[in-house]
């Protein structure tokens, strides 16, 4: 069973509009503008992460918090779409984070996102005894997103640490400072985004060759798989075996909704694991997991022969130095 | 069909030790009635609903609403409540759990809701462990 977290869900929703304003500066009196379409779905990297996997046939369980009506919206699209759910309650009302997609520019979405509901000690130590209960259950556990008000900055740390004391693999999907914390831990499995904050580890992540070396640095601190996405169809895999460059050979043209791309890449490098692939294989089927999540309107793509479609987009070169 | 395929994979639920204050809170957030108390591995030991409480609170008073044709004041039931509020859910709960298991059939289930006058049923696995809770509705839907 793959458990996923989510600490600070959201109802991702979507707007597509012929144009935005070329200014929002402009001096009018309001700025209307007209959604050609819109849609909603439970979102959060560990909910996108077991909505796929739920979808693909693996067991999943997502847990974290949820609150007021949004939460059930939430909680209502998670278990329609197969998943199972085991969230604490908690007061306020789930986040809702708002995406803008214009025509013609859909790889650079305007996004909204609220800063959600804050956490109280006492729902802190009823997730803890659940995430500890069913840690029990798992093979691996993915720890996704941003931390919610309440929570302590080292969270994910103590979560990995639980997770290892199961004999659970233990994937952080995150960065920056959770990331950091988190490392201390042995994490299995991390996949940082340098395009949101170019660290990792700690260390400074803005040129390939800072990269590298925040990657192997990670590897040191006992990480098997280190994937840093740095750019919108590359990422670089580091692990113990070898450094490789993997390219999205897709024009940015092609795309239509990046949200929730790059949880696709999580769960299909997870989905590919469980079904015991080597890890590059894994990585490769995650990228075209995440190319046709790209690819199409809604947020992740759930048709397994279309992802194996993408899988001839996907370029793997072994790298020097790895 | 069987109860796998349209069970409800919710895991809402909380520990023996939970408090009746709790219980209520988690009751009006979730919007469930009921729900499955759980030991420290997970395996189903019992159930609670809003009934076992104001039965526990005001024993009788149920009875009572059924039988007269007034509302007598709420005083008495909001003080034992709140007296109640930090004892443990496990001083309430009916131990006797109905349960159903994953591959039970959904005719199987059926029989045993109505049988037992019950609004939903958890669904456990070999081990006890919950996996889901099936609605009356939940069936219903299933069905049309």
């Amino acid at each position: 069973m793959i458990l996923t977290v989510t600490l600070n869900p959201t109802l991702d929703k979507f707007y597509w509009v012929d144009r935005l304003p070329l200014s929002l500066e402009r001096a009018q009196e309001e700025i209307l503008i007209r959604a050609r379409k819109s849609a909603s779905s439970a979102g959060g990297k560990g909910i996108n992460v077991s909505v796929f996997l739920a979808c693909m046939g693996v067991e999943t369980v997502a847990m974290g918090f949820l609150a007021g009506h949004t939460g059930q919206i939430v909680l209502r699209d998670l278990l329609a779409r197969g998943a199972t759910a085991n969230f604490v309650w908690i007061e306020g009302e789930t986040r809702t984070n708002v995406t803008i997609i214009e025509k013609g520019k859909e790889y650079h979405p305007v996004k909204v996102h609220e800063q959600g509901p804050p956490v109280p000690p006492r729902a802190v130590d009823v997730f803890l005894r659940k995430y500890r209960r069913m840690l029990k259950r798992a093979d691996y556990v993915v720890l996704g997103g941003a931390l919610p008000p309440g929570i302590p900055a080292d969270f994910y740390g103590e979560l990995v640490r639980l997770a290892g004391e199961q004999g659970v693999r233990a994937v952080v999907h995150a960065g920056g400072k959770a990331l950091e914390v988190a490392l201390d831990a042995g994490p299995y499995f991390i996949k940082p985004d340098v395009r949101e904050v170019p660290q990792v580890a700690g260390l400074p992540a803005k040129s390939e060759q800072e990269i590298i070396r925040a990657g192997q640095h990670a590897l040191e601190k006992g990480v098997e798989i280190c994937l840093i996405s740095h750019d919108v169809t590359g990422d670089l895999l580091i692990t113990p075996d070898g450094l490789w460059d993997l390219q999205a050979r897709v024009p940015l043209s092609e795309f239509k909704n990046l949200v929730g791309a790059d949880d696709a890449l999580v769960a299909g490098v997870l989905y590919r694991l469980v079904a015991g692939d080597h890890v590059l294989d894994a990585v490769r089927f995650g990228m075209a997991a995440a190319i046709a999540s790209a690819e199409i309107e809604p947020k992740l793509c759930l048709s397994k022969p279309a992802i194996e479609l993408e899988m001839k987009q996907v370029e793997v070169v072994r790298k020097e130095g790895g | 069909m069987k109860a796998r395929e349209f069970m409800r994979r919710d895991l809402t639920s909380v520990e023996r030790d939970a408090t009746v204050g709790e219980v209520i809170y988690l009751m009006e957030q979730s919007g469930l009635s009921s729900l499955p108390v759980l030991d420290d591995e997970g395996v189903l030991v019992g159930v609670i609903s809003e009934k076992d409480l104001i039965r526990a609170a005001l024993p009788g008073y149920l009875e009572m609403l059924h039988s007269a044709s007034f509302l007598p004041n709420l005083n008495q039931l909001s003080r034992r409540l709140k007296e109640m509020a930090g004892e443990p859910v496990s001083k309430y709960m009916h131990s006797d759990v109905i349960s159903v298991h994953p591959d039970d059939e959904d005719l199987q289930i059926a029989d045993t809701l109505i049988r037992h006058e019950l609004k939903q049923v958890p669904v456990v696995d070999g081990e006890g462990h919950l996996v889901g809770v099936i609605r009356r509705i939940d069936l219903l839907y299933h069905l049309v």
